[in-house]
């Protein structure tokens, strides 16, 4: 075999054959544009509408978006999806850092037991804010029974407005913790023990190989844990849907639950379409941090696997 | 005292499981308990265990709901892997065009999409195409996300697999389409059973479409728990034997893939 030979049978066969990269790209990319183009273009144009139950939809500009910005429930929803992403994603990260630095040690079962903490963040937040209700339920509540026994007091977890925030921000914790537990201890592994071991050497604290070592490691996974919590939180709907409804009153409305009763309670439907548009600029500029912030290590990935002989 | 340390860390760490588990041990023991022991107050520990409420669910259209959710999962998995494959593969070999990133990252933003933002014109669209509260809209919609994921966690594992083996087939004569079905695609059995799994779990949980998406005829098992209170009053221990059996499956996919949990769960950008 001729060492000119095939390279030049292969660039043939890629002659004959340059329709298929299209044919790999084009099924994915077609569906993907024709389920998403137009419902955005859509509730864009519905957002500047009057549409609504039984009226028509004539031109109305931004009044949908003036007219939120005047509802206090608005601004209540945005004080609560703020409230519960600041607290929900801050204990997580903290939960989650205590947890993994526990489990880094691979003692026999550990790997066991952390398979069992993970389970909580596959499920579906319905499931898990159902159940969490009936825990929290102020009659039969193992939970209420528990918070009786230590306070003395009937505590009524979701039918108080401070408590019941509190409520979803412990169901959501507890379901993802898990995740900043998983990252952070991905993360642990890429740490060089020899570092560890010059560190020991010069007597530095607990404290300080934490910071000094481990932390730098630890960058990547927890800006990532921080960007992909965020994202769910803002448009957080499913557990404030089951275990409060956004109740009592708005306490624990969220601005995903806001768009909800607009559209699908009180027909606004162009209001809804409003205040979804709001939360996909919030999310927007959130993927715009989260996508700059993996460009780096994305394109050193695409750069370095790349297919050097596809042209 | 190491042992003390040892002893110590095992404390904590049970502590720490026992924390996370509890929640789903109670719902468990709830889901078989006779009806009197699920309201008792304080809560019991000590029961004659019944499958009472089993029975109730297995004779409830829960179980159809369940089927719907099983259908609509499954299709809209098996529809993305295809295409998720595709163009996994062709960003990970052909991937150098101009702006080729751009439209990457453009994939990965949908995943992020809000749901409640997409809900209100798919709503009205499907209203208008006779296609409201059918499998088949949300079998298309949960591709979005399905697609979206697919290519990106399936892109990493093709760019694992060393390009010398296709190479090396491509020398031999085989085209580029045999080559990527023959050589490529059975290289990454691994990735393609784990973005199944990861598929299979995120269209079983879905809530906010299927709730506002369906009425009767599509309604999925996450949606049908909802209504659990509507129809069923509290009969929480009901509610916990239905919970039980829609949680088994993905459980059962949460242990399939405990070795790729990293990578997908950061979108295959970690692991």
């Amino acid at each position: 075999m001729s060492a000119a030979a095939p390279p030049s049978a292969m660039q043939a066969a890629h002659q004959r054959y340059r329709w298929f990269p299209y044919a790999l790209l084009l099924p994915a990319l077609v569906v993907l544009v024709a389920l998403t183009i137009f419902p955005l273009v859509f509730s864009l144009g519905v957002s500047l509408t009057g549409y609504g139950l039984g009226r028509a939809a004539g031109f109305v500009g931004p009044a949908n978006y003036a007219q939120f910005l005047r509802d206090p429930s608005f601004w209540l929803a945005l004080r609560n999806t703020l409230v519960i992403t600041v607290f929900a994603v801050g204990i997580e990260i903290a939960l989650g850092v205590c947890l993994a630095l526990l489990f880094r040690e691979s003692l026999p079962g550990f790997r066991a037991l952390s398979l069992l903490i993970f389970i909580p963040m596959m499920l579906s937040p319905l499931v898990i804010g159902f159940f969490w209700k009936f825990m929290f339920d102020s009659t039969f509540g193992v939970l209420a029974y528990v918070t009786t026994l230590l306070t003395g007091r009937t505590v009524s977890w979701l039918t108080s407005p401070p408590l019941a925030l509190a409520a979803i921000i412990i169901v959501d914790t507890w379901q993802w913790t898990p995740f900043a537990f998983l990252l952070t201890l991905a993360g642990l592994q890429t740490v060089p023990p020899q570092l560890y071991e010059a560190a020991s050497l010069e007597r530095a604290s607990a404290w300080m190989r934490f910071r000094r070592i481990t932390l730098p490691y630890l960058r990547f996974p927890l800006l990532l844990a921080v960007l992909f919590r965020t994202i769910d939180t803002v448009r957080i709907f499913d557990l404030v849907y089951i275990m409060t409804g956004g109740g009592p009153g708005d306490a624990t409305i969220t601005l995903s639950v806001l768009a909800y009763r607009y559209g699908f309670q009180f027909y606004e439907v162009g209001r809804a379409a409003a205040v979804s548009w709001l939360i996909v600029v919030l999310i927007n500029l959130l993927v715009m941090v989260l996508l700059s912030f993996m460009g780096k290590s994305g394109a050193a990935t695409a750069r370095s696997t790349g297919s050097g002989r596809a042209r | 005292m190491a042992r003390l340390k040892v002893i110590l860390k095992y404390v904590a760490a049970l502590a720490a499981t026992a924390l996370f588990a509890f929640p789903l041990a109670w719902m468990f023991l709830t889901s078989i308990k006779p009806r009197v022991d699920v309201f008792a107050k304080p809560p019991v520990f000590i029961f004659t265990p019944t499958f009472e409420n089993y029975s109730r669910v297995l004779d409830s259209e829960f179980m159809l709901q369940l089927l719907n959710s099983a259908i609509i999962a499954g299709i809209s998995t098996a529809f993305s892997l295809t295409l998720g494959a595709l163009a996994a593969y062709g960003f990970s070999r052909y991937g150098r065009f101009k702006r080729a990133d751009n439209l990457l990252f453009w994939i990965l933003s949908l995943r992020m999409l809000p749901p409640i933002a997409v809900v209100v014109p798919f709503y009205i669209l499907l209203r208008w195409a006779h296609l409201f509260d059918t499998r088949f809209a949300l079998i298309m919609i949960y591709s979005i996300f399905n697609i979206s994921f697919a290519v990106w966690l399936l892109k990493g594992f093709f760019d694992e697999i060393p390009p010398q083996l296709e190479e090396s087939a491509m020398l031999e004569g085989h085209s580029p389409p045999v080559v990527f079905l023959r050589v490529a695609l059975p290289m990454v059995r691994a990735g393609l059973a784990t973005t199944a799994a990861f598929c299979l779990i995120q269209s079983l949980n879905e809530f906010l479409l299927a709730l506002l998406l369906t009425d009767v005829d599509a309604v999925t098992a996450p949606v049908g728990l909802a209504n659990f209170q509507k129809y069923f009053g509290l009969e929480w221990g009901q509610f916990a034997a239905a919970a039980t059996i829609f949680v088994v499956p993905i459980i059962f996919f949460t242990i399939l893939v405990r070795h790729h949990l990293v990578r997908g769960m950061s979108f295959g950008r970690m692991g």
